[in-house]
């Protein structure tokens, strides 16, 4: 009895295959998690941003996979000497997904869509600098309050959508409407998106898909599974540990990048013991960064100072920072300098995903050994961004997505009554640093000063940057041309194909 | 006419409990600290408060919670259960997607379990003996008690060793492909039928052993009548009654499970929508779904009440 | 043979619990104590039952898990005992509106699906073990009392109570002496049986990290951080659901073979 049932359903399954084989050129792809809406002006987390970027959506700019910027709905700007007026001329041939062309009034009106009150568009910030928006012939032009360098950057990350939208909150959620290489078809809460060919993309020859199907599978052992019997054709993003069980496995190929996020423990300077700077640069040398990225990252990573090494032109090399050297003996020195009574007992609000855990354990076990008492506290998601926002931490663990301009993360994270300051940093040099870097343009003097603000903030500042990690993505062998971005973007899904 | 009576104080029990729910669920989701503006923005944005305070007047966060509740009751009333807070769908509509899966995954357990709790059970009664009736104690107690999660993730381990290209994970729709979606559920109907079929086949083999002592099967077999049929159909007979309780009881025991097991084995239904909902405070969806989810259960208990006034005529009287 | 599976079963469950209660004596190793160098091994002579993600001993961290399991689980159950056989028994010896009003709150906290309810509860009250272990204790309440209320009543009804309230023994008295003891056997059988699922349930709670967090050995935790790992070394998920398997299946065990000894009528029924 028991043996007619395994056999028929072995034969069922086995029937199963044969009479569906999959579709040709959609790719499907397996994520972990649902986005909350496909409106791009409204979602920001990771997995919301990783399916609409670039698939659905484009800017008027666009980054490549060496995040250097490239020309996007427009095909070309010019700045003004003073920094503070741009002009983009926009592309001519590209077309919404609804057949309607690209025009100056859409762009207007997407950049006036983020800015509205009724919208509430969370990006609105990226824009705080810019004062007018006004179009003529096939021109934008941006005049802003006063310059801003990381602007280029940031409009990379703001979708161009149809001007009928500008004022309409529910509709891009649902229906979602851009002008990128893929448009939507189906989405099935829980169970797929389902992108389709746009016919009338503005780059030639592109995509090369028909198609995109993102599966949305939590567990990743199943997802594991599924690319390895080729259900699915990528998993996206995934981690040093997932990729080391890929590895190896027939049929299955990785890509890696340096990620642009980095895993930080941060530091409320508003009380005690973290007021204290030498406590801070006692947590620094007491933490061992090698033995991170060798225990929490399988040895994908490297350490990293304030700004990523994927940013090349910017980021000054962690050997350059004394405390990155570990030592114990230095940290219980510095410790007993400060006058801060011993034992130093404090908790770690974790960030609930699971390398942020892991990597939370070691830095646990690693401040025990001089002295710093650590209790773990793993809140569910919300309420870590609650206490988080509200600077309720003795110290978080978490992790953070890193911007292509430094200006962009440093003057929300640093400056006095920073957005994102919750640790309540405020030190007048640096400040001082942070708003001549916004309001020039000339390349080389902000070198030099962002030089001297990742000095000061490696050891003393209120984040202890922890690791850059190895960032993977794994496909079926057939599918080629993909390039992995270092911010998680999909951008290359347009240049892949999968025969 | 008594019951009638039965019936119709039941079902108005029924409509209290439920209102009771509804006031619960919508208390206490919005007890869970941490709201919906603030997970959607995710850990580090860029956002001013005054964005945030923006947020929450877009979806309806600003308004006390009693007033919330006034709006919700009155919409619910006209038979509109509210929009999820983000995609603006109506959450029925959301539901409607989600139900089928798990009652798909449920409905196959149930089968599984159920189906092969006859001839397991009847298999389990040729057995007998002192060691015989200890080793299947031990063996229906570990079904009983195994957990499904676990029995998931290793049918996961085993199906990646030993049929790496078997597709037989995730789900499709059962109109889009009957054959494939089947196949896909097995694993985690499997999973989650077993403690079913353990505690069935439990009852079939007592019930057949307890037949096989009684009078009315040795005036039968004296009377010449097939032992066979005899046997049947009074030892199961007997066995309906607590069969038909269990598999109410177990109709709560599913829909937790399924919350798991749907998890692990990426399966689109009510216990995803579920976690999904509380993780994204998605309140009046998570408020709709765990209404519905509740409304189903005490329909099924009342269900099986009804049932067991249909074949127990002792209880009638 | 009823005995004989008595025995073994009390010897089971005696045997996990006194592992638990001696953790901090009994496991090789100390639970969270990392070894990077050593992780995701499988068993060996060092490490019986392998090594985890961070090279800790699987071993020592399951029987420590144990521990966690079976005191949020048996607090809860005795917690969840306590208030709904105190609600059960008050219902039944003062019927009434009492009884109407205690039993409709217990239907209203029936009407929710075990899990569901406790996802729900410690959803407001914090990912914890504390939060588990209130969850799992208000999901049993009105099981305990709707268990106790039945027989209860019957007992009320009796002439050996009638007796005792005749002789003038006060209310209290006579449900915590005269009626409690009679019914010792139903509350010994179910309690056990509920412990079984509590194990269940906590491990579920765990598995989906509502329940013990790290570095905090917990079954349900281990086996849900294990599964990430999987396919490099599946040592520690295996065994820790295994472990689940045995403390559920010797408390379930032994509420059968209680029932069975205790109360002969009931044998082989369910």
């Amino acid at each position: 009895m028991a043996r007619t049932t395994l056999r028929s359903m072995l034969l069922a399954g086995a029937v199963a295959l044969a009479a569906f084989p999959a579709a040709a050129q959609t790719l499907e792809v397996a994520i972990d998690g649902s986005p909350a809406g496909l409106d791009p002006h409204i979602i920001t987390a990771f997995t919301s941003f990783m399916v609409v970027n670039r698939t659905i959506y484009e800017g008027l700019t666009s980054v490549d996979k060496d995040l250097r910027l490239q020309p996007g709905i427009a095909e070309s700007w010019t700045v003004a000497p003073d920094g503070k007026t741009y002009t983009f001329k926009i592309r001519s041939g590209a077309t919404f997904h609804n057949g309607a062309p690209v025009e100056a009034a859409d762009v207007v009106a997407s950049l006036k869509r983020v800015l509205g009150k009724d919208i509430a568009s969370p990006l609105a910030s990226r824009l705080a600098a810019v004062d007018t928006i006004t179009a003529s012939g096939s021109t934008v032009e941006l005049k802003l309050k006063e310059p801003s360098a990381p602007l280029l950057t940031s409009l990379a990350t703001i979708a161009i959508v149809p001007r009928t939208f500008e004022t309409d909150k529910d509709g891009l959620q649902k229906q979602p409407v851009g002008t990128g290489p893929f448009k939507f078809k189906e989405w099935q809460p829980n169970g797929f998106i389902a992108l389709t060919k746009h016919d009338g993309y503005w780059q030639k020859g592109l995509p090369k898909l028909d198609g995109v199907k993102f599966n949305i599978v939590p567990e990743s052992a199943t997802r594991q599974v599924g690319i390895s019997s080729g259900q699915y054709a990528m998993l996206p993003n995934i981690d040093a540990a997932t990729a080391l069980q890929l590895k190896g496995k027939p049929g299955v190929k990785l890509a890696e990048t340096l990620e642009l996020a980095y895993t930080l423990v941060g530091l409320n300077v508003s009380k005690p013991p973290f007021d204290n700077a030498k406590v801070r640069e006692a947590v620094n040398y007491a933490v061992n960064r090698d033995e991170i990225v060798a225990a929490a990252l399988f040895g994908a990573g490297v350490p990293g100072g304030p700004l990523s090494p994927a940013l090349k032109d910017w980021a000054v090399d962690v050997k350059d920072f004394p405390c990155y050297k570990y030592d114990p003996a230095k940290a219980q020195a510095l410790l007993k300098e400060s006058g801060v009574a011993q034992p130093i007992t404090v908790s770690m609000s974790v960030l609930p995903r699971q390398d942020i855990k892991d990597i939370a354990q070691v830095v646990q076990q690693q401040l025990g050994k001089v002295g710093i008492k650590v209790e773990l506290k793993t809140p569910e998601l919300g309420q870590f961004i609650q206490d988080w926002r509200n600077s309720n931490f003795d110290m978080f663990a978490s992790t953070n997505a890193g911007s292509p301009d430094p200006d962009d993360y440093f003057y929300r994270t640093f400056r006095t009554g920073g957005s994102t300051n919750v640790f309540k940093y405020s030190n007048a040099e640096i400040d001082g640093l942070l708003d001549k870097g916004r309001a020039t343009t000339d390349t080389a003097a902000r070198k030099a000063d962002y030089a001297t603000v990742q000095k000061t903030l490696a050891c003393q500042g209120p984040i202890v940057h922890l690791t850059y990690g190895q960032l993977f993505t794994a496909m079926r062998q057939n599918v080629t041309g993909f390039e992995i971005v270092a911010n998680r973007s999909l951008s290359y899904l347009a240049d892949t194909s999968a025969k | 006419m008594t019951i009638r009576r039965l019936l119709m104080a039941r079902l108005l029990d029924l409509v209290v409990v439920l209102f009771c729910v509804s006031v619960i669920v919508f208390f206490m989701i919005r007890l869970i600290p941490g709201d919906a503006v603030a997970i959607m923005l995710g850990a580090n944005t860029e956002v001013t408060p005054e964005r945030i305070a923006d947020l929450r007047h877009r979806i309806g966060l600003d308004l006390p919670i009693p007033v919330q509740y006034a709006g919700w009751v009155a919409k619910a009333l006209t038979g509109d259960l509210g929009t999820s807070l983000w995609t603006g769908r109506p959450v029925v509509q959301e539901i409607g997607l989600h139900v089928w899966p798990t009652l798909q995954l449920t409905v196959l357990a149930l089968v599984i379990g159920a189906g092969l709790a006859v001839p397991t059970g009847v298999l389990m009664a040729r057995l007998r003996g002192r060691f015989a009736d200890g080793a299947m104690r031990v063996v229906t107690v570990a079904g009983l008690t195994i957990p499904s999660f676990w029995l998931g993730i290793v049918m996961i381990l085993a199906l990646a060793t030993w049929a790496p290209t078997l597709q037989a994970l995730g789900y499709v729709p059962f109109f889009d492909d009957p054959l494939g979606n089947v196949t896909r559920l097995l694993l985690p109907a499997f999973a989650l039928g077993l403690p079913i079929l353990a505690n069935l086949s439990r009852l079939v083999r007592s019930a057949m052993l307890d037949a096989l002592g009684q009078d009315y099967i040795r005036t039968a077999r004296a009377k010449g009548a097939s032992e066979r049929s005899v046997l049947y159909r009074h030892a199961l007979r007997n066995a309906l009654i607590p069969f038909v309780t269990s598999v109410g009881i177990m109709t709560g025991y599913l829909l937790g499970g399924a919350i798991v097991v749907e998890q692990v084995f990426a399966i689109p239904g009510l216990g995803r929508l579920i976690l999904g909902a509380i993780a994204e405070r998605n309140y009046p969806l998570l408020q709709a779904t765990i209404l519905v989810v509740t409304s189903g259960f005490v329909v099924v208990n009342f269900a099986v009440d009804l049932l067991y006034l249909a074949i127990d005529p002792r209880v009638r009287a | 043979m009823r005995h004989r599976l008595l025995a073994f079963a009390t010897l089971f469950v005696a045997a996990q619990g006194l592992l638990a209660v001696f953790a901090a004596w009994v496991s090789p190793y100390d639970p969270l104590q990392q070894n990077v160098l050593a992780r995701l091994k499988g068993p060996s002579a060092d490490h019986w039952l392998g090594t985890d993600q961070f090279g800790r001993d699987v071993l020592s961290r399951i029987i420590h898990g144990c521990q966690a399991s079976l005191a949020v689980s048996v607090g809860a159950v005795l917690a969840a005992l306590v208030l709904g056989g105190t609600l059960g028994l008050f219902a039944a010896y003062y019927r009434g509106w009492t009884d109407r009003l205690v039993m409709r709150a217990m239907d209203v906290l029936f009407a929710f699906p075990v899990l569901l309810l406790a996802i729900g509860i410690v959803a407001v009250l914090g990912p914890r073990s504390s939060s588990a272990a209130i969850a799992i204790a208000i999901v049993y309440v009105p099981i305990f009392a709707r268990l106790l209320r039945g027989p209860a009543l019957v007992i009320c009804e009796s002439d050996y109570v009638a007796g005792a309230r005749a002789i003038g023994a006060g209310d209290a008295r006579i449900i915590f002496l005269h009626i409690l003891p009679n019914l010792a056997s139903v509350v010994l059988v179910q309690t056990s049986l509920l412990l079984s699922a509590a194990i269940l349930v906590e491990a579920s709670l765990s598995f989906l990290g509502l329940g013990t967090q790290p570095p905090t050995p917990s079954l349900g935790l281990m086996l849900s951080e294990g599964r990430n790992f999987l396919m490099l070394s599946p040592w520690s998920a295996i065994f820790s659901g295994l472990a689940i398997l045995f403390l559920a299946f010797g408390l379930n065990l032994l509420g059968d073979a209680l029932r069975d000894t205790l109360d002969p009528r009931l044998r082989g029924t369910s």
